[in-house]
């Protein structure tokens, strides 16, 4: 947990010195359980400035919406950093036209797992020293272990520490074991054909379309959707099961060698839909096929956006 | 299987360079199969695998250039790569991979293609009906609140 | 008339009236509650949540239903729509009012849709109030409150080992005509814990004046400033309970015309065919929400287009909460020409 007034401290700096118009970063909500993205314009609104283990948004999702001339100061974790290197890859903002604070991060509380276990009625969330949560709730008071509390894309993430941040505040945690991350995507692939159908089937059919998921995504930047094109339809528009699944598979492939596995989709989603099963899938095989997670570097282009003729592939002759 | 599968081919322009071939895929493809002629594989969407999948296809066939004879340079092995991974993750939620299938022709090649379609659809039915993933056809109508 | 219904026999009330119509009551679907029919042994689930994550407004009008069928070359015909009786048990008040919401734009003499009409002449509705109000909620600062009777023909209050019913309509009395009466000691119990619930919820911002602050200041740049952190998804109107637009579209490649939700959030709601989009932004999005919840509304039926079931201050993504926007707007000056 980095010091809130170091990175305070910062934020006023690089807004008093004119090196940014605007800092990204967290305010308090006003529940307890949702810290809101905040825009700071001058050094004495940073004072609100937060920053927790329930912020649950990808603050990068927020950066195609400025101008790419206007100078942007943001609060970045290890997944955001990484958002920002792959949009700035895609030429969605200069990178000079950026300040990333970094913050190593130990992971987002998934806000889910505490109401699952106090009740939906929760006054405060504070988190201690020694990796618990203090709830105070309508039902009483729980200290929580943090490790149990966290979104599964946090507990499996491998880069923990802000990636080509300008500066980073508190201490570098050790990388995450990448053998960690495709544990989940090999136990899935292990399942038969059947399995993995119904668990998608059912992960898909409580979807209402409400596209929170694609807003919430720093990577789903289009302006116009493939779903929300009349002609040619692309998938069915209403919740029918193809309709449904068409939005999660094509949702997800879009992702492919772009997707940071920071979880922001499934943080967002109003059904509790798992979707994180299929982006992994995608960047494990990046990974395994091409040596390549996205974000690493502002330069390196995707698999997608490169061609090779020797290809590993099962349809080369 | 009693039915016959049905199967969608997308199909490069410049792929079948014998005009015998390409007049036998214009004028006599077998009604089963769904023709989709394309100006290049490089030109074919994910997106219209999973319209071919949504509509029923039991096989997915792509027949297109060899690696180094594309018309346009590398748009056969841009699709390589995309829809090779496009089928892997189908096969990943309940598509089986070998529904999709990707041909690559050499310029001097003849009749190779109806062979090739018999040998898919020999494996396709083998397979039996794709019945996993939801078609257009309508089951129910709304999720959670049908 | 006031009953008393023993909590022990709620289940077995339950399979009764399952011989007439279909019941729906709130059981849990994955991680939360879902009103869905009762099947043999079902498990209600109340304890787990106040309100249902999806509201039923979703049973009367769902996220998708075809409106008809088509051929590419001959004509068409409509999609047999056939409704069982239905009766939902356990609707909190804040969704049941939301309903007779609905009624006002869904049957007006002029355009009644039948399918609205028809499912909602099917069904019955049983309330529960919330003798424990959620913390999110703010029935009563919206003209709602956690015992509200509109839109149910019966009401339920848990007094511990029994409910006492208070039944609200004929089709409310038909229901519960084996229960004995409540004495006049149960009846003040009661009383009490409604009272008592509507005491414990703060007043959670002015409504007086509200509309006006909002009319006067359509071109303030308070929109831009609660907005700013809006994702721009649908989350907020799709859980709404008193929300009701959709969408119809032609499924051609299926060959039938569906009705989907919609919603004012979407870029593409209000994009014309000429491309021009007279809400380019999510600013002009988040004035439309909150001005047709609680000014235009206002102008249309004289309430608030909302009844504080706050689903939407629970479920959105970035913690946007509709209360404290609202108490911002009522600091807002009151003079402002337009621009």
């Amino acid at each position: 947990m980095p010091d809130i007034n170091a990175l305070k401290a910062e934020a006023k700096r690089i807004l008093s010195e004119g090196m940014v118009d605007i800092v990204i970063g967290f305010k308090a909500g006003d529940t307890p359980l949702h810290p809101q993205p905040a825009f700071f314009k001058t050094p004495d609104e940073v004072d609100q400035l937060v920053y927790n283990a329930l912020c649950q948004n990808n603050l990068a999702t927020y950066l195609t919406r400025f101008p790419k001339t206007q100078k942007i100061g943001m609060v970045v974790r290890g997944c955001e950093s990484r958002s920002v290197n792959a949009l700035v890859f895609e030429g969605q903002h200069p990178r000079e036209g950026l300040y990333l604070i970094g913050v190593p991060c130990d992971g987002i509380i998934d806000w889910r797992k505490i109401v699952e276990q106090t009740g939906e009625e929760v006054f405060s969330v504070i988190e201690q020293s020694d990796n618990t949560v203090l709830v105070e709730a309508k039902s009483g008071f729980f200290t929580l272990e943090k490790e149990t509390l966290l979104h599964e894309s946090c507990a499996r993430c491998i880069h923990p520490n802000p990636i080509s941040a300008d500066v980073v505040i508190g201490e570098l945690l050790p990388e995450g074991d990448p053998a960690l991350a495709c544990e989940k995507v090999a136990a899935f692939a292990g399942l038969s054909m059947e399995e993995r159908h119904a668990w998608f089937r059912q992960e898909a059919e409580r979807c209402i379309r409400c596209y929170a998921c694609r807003e919430a995504c720093p990577m789903c930047y289009c302006e116009e959707c493939f779903v929300d094109h009349i002609s040619p339809r692309w998938t069915e528009s209403g919740t029918t099961p193809a309709g449904m699944q068409g939005w999660h598979i094509v949702r997800a492939f879009h992702q492919t060698g772009r997707c940071t596995s920071c979880g922001a989709c499934e943080r967002a989603c109003p059904m509790d839909i798992k979707m994180t099963y299929l982006t992994e899938k995608l960047n494990e095989d990046m990974r395994r096929k091409y040596n390549f997670e996205v974000g690493l570097d502002a330069t390196t282009a995707p698999p997608f956006s490169t061609v090779t003729l020797d290809d590993k592939s099962r349809f080369v002759i | 299987m009693s039915e016959t599968p049905k199967l969608v081919l997308f199909q490069c322009q410049w792929c079948l360079f014998a005009p015998a071939d390409q007049e036998w895929v214009d004028t006599q493809l077998p009604e089963n199969i769904h023709l989709a002629k394309v100006p290049c594989t490089g030109r074919i969407n994910p997106l219209y695998l999973l319209n071919a999948v949504q509509g029923g296809a039991d096989g997915v066939m792509v027949s297109g250039c060899l690696p180094e004879q594309c018309h346009f340079k590398t748009g056969n092995i841009a699709a390589r790569r995309q829809l090779e991974e496009f089928s892997d993750y189908l096969n990943h939620i309940g598509y089986e991979q070998d529904r999709i299938r990707f041909l690559w022709l050499d310029l001097q090649d003849r009749g190779i293609i109806q062979k090739e379609l018999a040998a898919f659809e020999a494996q396709i039915t083998a397979l039996g009906p794709a019945h996993n993933l939801a078609t257009r056809a309508a089951e129910k109508v709304g999720g959670v609140n049908a | 008339m006031n009953l008393i219904l023993k909590k022990d026999h709620l289940n077995h009330l339950l399979n009764a009236w399952r011989q007439e119509y279909e019941v729906y009551a709130p059981q849990s679907l994955q991680n939360f509650t879902h009103f869905l029919p009762l099947q043999d042994g079902f498990e209600l689930a109340f304890d787990k949540a106040h309100n249902t994550r999806i509201p039923p407004k979703a049973l009367f009008l769902p996220t998708s239903e075809a409106l008809l069928k088509f051929t590419r070359f001959g004509g068409y015909e409509e999609v047999p729509s056939e409704t069982a009786p239905r009766l939902i048990f356990g609707i909190r008040p804040c969704d049941a009012h939301a309903m007779t919401m609905l009624d006002t734009v869904f049957e007006q003499e002029r355009y009644t849709d039948p399918l609205w009409k028809a499912r909602r002449e099917a069904t019955v509705v049983v309330g529960l109030g919330c003798h424990e109000p959620c913390q999110t909620g703010f029935c009563t600062t919206v003209g709602s409150g956690p015992f509200n009777h509109a839109g149910l023909d019966a009401i339920l209050t848990d007094l511990g080992e029994i409910f006492l019913v208070e039944t609200l309509t004929e089709k409310g009395e038909h229901l519960f005509t084996q229960l004995e009466t409540a004495s006049e000691d149960q009846s003040m119990h009661a009383s009490e814990v409604q009272q008592a619930a509507a005491a414990s919820m703060p007043i959670a911002f002015e409504t007086e004046g509200l509309k006006q602050k909002l009319d006067q200041n359509f071109a303030s740049p308070y929109w831009e400033e609660v907005s700013r952190s809006c994702l721009g998804c649908g989350v907020c109107t799709f859980l709404c309970p008193t929300c009701f637009c959709f969408d119809i579209v032609d499924e051609a490649q299926r060959g039938e015309r569906v009705r989907n939700w919609d919603t004012c959030m979407f870029r593409t709601y209000s994009l014309e065919a000429s491309g021009h989009n007279p809400r380019p932004s999510r600013v002009e999005r988040t004035r439309q929400r909150l001005s047709h919840k609680y000014s235009y509304w206002l102008d249309q039926i004289n309430q608030i287009g909302c009844t504080g079931c706050g689903r939407c201050v629970r479920y959105c993504p970035v913690g946007l909460d509709i209360r404290a926007m609202l108490r911002k707007a009522h600091q807002l000056p009151s003079e402002v020409l337009h621009a």
